[in-house]
């Protein structure tokens, strides 16, 4: 049985060497996430394509941004991914049209994993953990989660938004995240 | 530190999920750099909270990238020069770099005693970049006037490039210099350095033809470096 964690770590030793076959295998762990994830902050191909790329291609040219004494390479990763597609959503406000958004967009709760998705048995039960953990939020505590992380939203504009206080957004963003931080690292 | 954890524990739960603008987002910047490198509590708030925004990842449904992305992705790693190894940075004497341009110098003779064989080797490939015909060395500007600036020194057809800065002031605790490298609009984290006494020189494993400008910044170490803040430094490439 292969850890996951440990096996991220020689892949990315290998990378930093230059190994491109650890390149395509990280790629093949963690491209249908990255890519699924860039979709739903985008909602178009092309500039969720734009982040994944982005953030491969910044992995491979400046592979010690990954610091294993900092957290897992997941977590770096994915964390990429996601500045990268938020930077994409900002830089192309006028293109997003939520109501046109894909049936990706739809609530997480109760979605079932995408049949072929190759990572499917990587990341899968860390991904049910997260759908459910998620359902522990209040829906004023999501609605701003959902906002901020796949959205693009800043607080300030999410206030505007939803025509609360500032310090009310941040009040629930700080609960939400206290929450699932009790739920997924099992704190009390 | 005059705010409360819990002020804290607030600002970085927006600061991870990249949701902080305008004020809050100044008040996250002086907090990463000035007091949780220093905090315990707050390094393990800002280590979990940023496992969990990278958690929340997953709750997107995955999908599997178009067929033309990885193609895309293997001719862009060869694209622009070589793969690039981290930044070098090495500290050299001032008796040597002074020089630097100067033909013939024993290089050996200024360097520090605990300065290893790998160090001179970087230091004699500085000296020989230098020596390249139709070298240049560039000042890059800096945002204050009384800070030294930083010389960028590249040769014509050489897909690598040298940063020398003289008595570079140390970043604010918990930051480090970053170097990007910008094509139009898009920025590229070339590497990250701390300064060394006296000289400091980076070494840069990047085309600088294909660039538009070098930017400097000083950024937090905890920061993933997705894009640039104001530079420090900043030159055309």
């Amino acid at each position: 049985m292969h850890d996951p964690v440990l096996d991220d770590l020689e892949l990315h030793r290998r990378l930093d060497a230059g190994d491109r076959g650890a390149f395509d295998e990280l790629y093949r762990r963690y491209g249908p996430s990255a890519f699924g994830l860039a979709y739903r902050l985008t909602g178009q191909q092309v500039l969720a394509q734009d982040a994944v790329h982005d953030a491969f291609l910044a992995l491979w040219r400046a592979p010690e941004a990954f610091d294993p004494a900092r957290g897992a390479f997941r977590t770096f990763f994915l964390s990429l991914v996601h500045h990268k597609a938020v930077d994409t959503v900002r830089r192309e406000e006028r293109l997003r049209k939520r109501a046109e958004r894909s049936a990706n967009l739809e609530p997480v709760t109760g979605e079932d994993v995408a049949e072929g998705v190759v990572d499917k048995d990587f990341l899968g039960l860390r991904r049910q953990e997260v759908r459910e953990a998620l359902t522990t939020l209040s829906p004023e505590q999501r609605q701003v989660l959902e906002m901020a992380y796949f959205q693009g939203y800043t607080q300030a504009a999410i206030a505007q938004e939803l025509g609360i206080p500032l310090g009310t957004v941040k009040t629930r963003t700080l609960a939400a995240m206290r929450k699932l931080r009790r739920v997924l690292y099992r704190e009390d | 530190m005059t705010q409360s954890h819990e002020a804290i524990e607030e600002l970085l739960a927006g600061y991870v999920l990249r949701s902080l603008s305008g004020e809050d987002a100044a008040q996250a910047d002086h907090l990463l750099s000035d007091h949780v490198p220093f905090c315990p509590v707050c390094r393990d708030s800002l280590a979990v909270f940023q496992g969990v925004t990278a958690d929340l990842a997953l709750a997107a449904q995955p999908l599997d990238p178009p067929e033309t992305l990885l193609p895309r992705l293997h001719r862009d790693l060869g694209a622009k020069g070589a793969r690039r190894r981290p930044v070098a940075v090495f500290a050299v004497a001032a008796s040597v770099v002074a020089v630097v341009g100067l033909a013939g110098l024993t290089v050996s003779q200024g360097v520090r005693a605990s300065d290893t064989q790998s160090r001179m080797n970087d230091i004699g490939q500085a000296f020989d970049f230098a020596r390249r015909p139709g070298a240049s060395m560039v000042p890059v500007d800096s945002s204050s006037a009384s800070t030294d600036p930083i010389t960028e020194i590249s040769a014509p057809g050489v897909q690598e490039f040298f940063l020398v800065g003289r008595d570079l002031p140390s970043p604010p605790p918990g930051t480090v210099y970053r170097v990007w490298l910008i094509s139009g609009t898009d920025p590229t984290f070339a590497g990250e350095f701390l300064p060394e006494p006296d000289f400091t020189v980076v070494h840069l494993e990047f085309d600088p033809n294909v660039y538009d400008s070098i930017l400097i910044t000083v950024e937090s170490a905890e920061a993933v470096p997705t894009s640039p803040l104001d530079p420090v430094w900043q030159a055309a490439s």
